[in-house]
């Protein structure tokens, strides 16, 4: 009954923002489910991988590798973020925000780099399956990223104007869940396209 | 009426004595290919995903009103 608490309302136990956010991961999963099954079947499909018209390139595995370690390391930081303002540190909330941002952009920028090194290579969307299933698969994943420091630099201007408290960050919450799903994809991705 | 009973007892006969007219997918009936198992690994991967992603959002959803209804009220 409320009597003198008239502003208390109730919380669901789960907020429509969370669950918005599990719905959008759902569908982002059956997306890359799709590229993945694609994936599978040139690859399983093929016996010698990369096919024989692409023997002589070598995807860039070791510097991937380190590439992936940075991903990793973003996410424990954006779940360092989130913990910040759990215990309302908006200040450590801005700088671990601000080094996950420059993490995200140091991944896509080794990404691009190496991509123009396989292009000068001549593997290209168009060289053959080989190159467009690398490209798309890992082209779609790296627009996830973008997207994602996107957010997370919008995130990252609200948290400097003053907009999040210990008891109000449903953007830190979706931001981290939504950086958490695109590190976690990555090793898969990685292991499947680049080790396989 | 009848008939119509008459010629799906003929059909489901004739694809008994012939099994292979059930196979609906072309890339299944030579599994022993490379094209064949990548197709086959593929639809399995993509089968199963459907119920990674209910499981997963369908857990998450009862292990927070699980938790709601454990804790004491205030």
């Amino acid at each position: 009954m409320a009597q003198n608490n008239v502003d208390v309302r109730e919380r669901p136990p789960l907020s429509n923002a969370r669950l918005a956010i599990l719905v959008l991961l759902g569908a982002e999963t059956m997306l890359f489910s799709g590229l993945i099954g694609a994936f599978l079947v040139f690859r399983v499909g093929n016996v010698t991988w990369p096919p024989p018209s692409h023997i002589g390139i070598e995807l860039p595995r070791v510097v991937t590798g380190i590439n992936t370690a940075l991903l990793l390391i973003s996410g424990y930081t954006m779940f360092q973020a989130w913990r910040a303002i759990q215990k309302n540190k908006v200040k450590q909330l801005r700088n671990w925000l601000l080094i996950t941002g420059g993490l995200g952009l140091l991944f896509l920028g080794i990404q691009g780099s190496e991509w123009v090194q396989l292009i000068r290579k001549g593997l290209t969307l168009q060289s053959g399956v080989y190159g467009g299933i690398f490209y798309v698969l890992i082209g779609c994943h790296a627009l996830h990223v973008l997207s994602a420091v996107i957010w997370l630099f919008t995130v990252l201007g609200m948290a400097m104007a003053g907009r999040f408290s210990a008891e109000r960050y449903t953007g830190v919450d979706t931001c981290t869940i939504y950086w958490i799903f695109v590190v976690a994809l990555w090793p898969i991705l990685y292991v499947l396209v680049y080790l396989s | 009426m009848s008939r119509f009973f008459l010629w799906v007892t003929l059909l489901i006969v004739v694809m008994l004595i012939v099994p292979s007219y059930l196979e609906a997918c072309p890339a299944c009936k030579t599994l022993d290919d490379p094209i064949g198992k990548g197709f086959n690994f593929s639809i399995l991967f993509m089968m199963a995903m459907p119920f990674v992603v209910f499981t997963v959002i369908g857990g998450t959803v009862f292990w927070h009103y699980r938790r709601a209804s454990r804790k004491p009220m205030d």
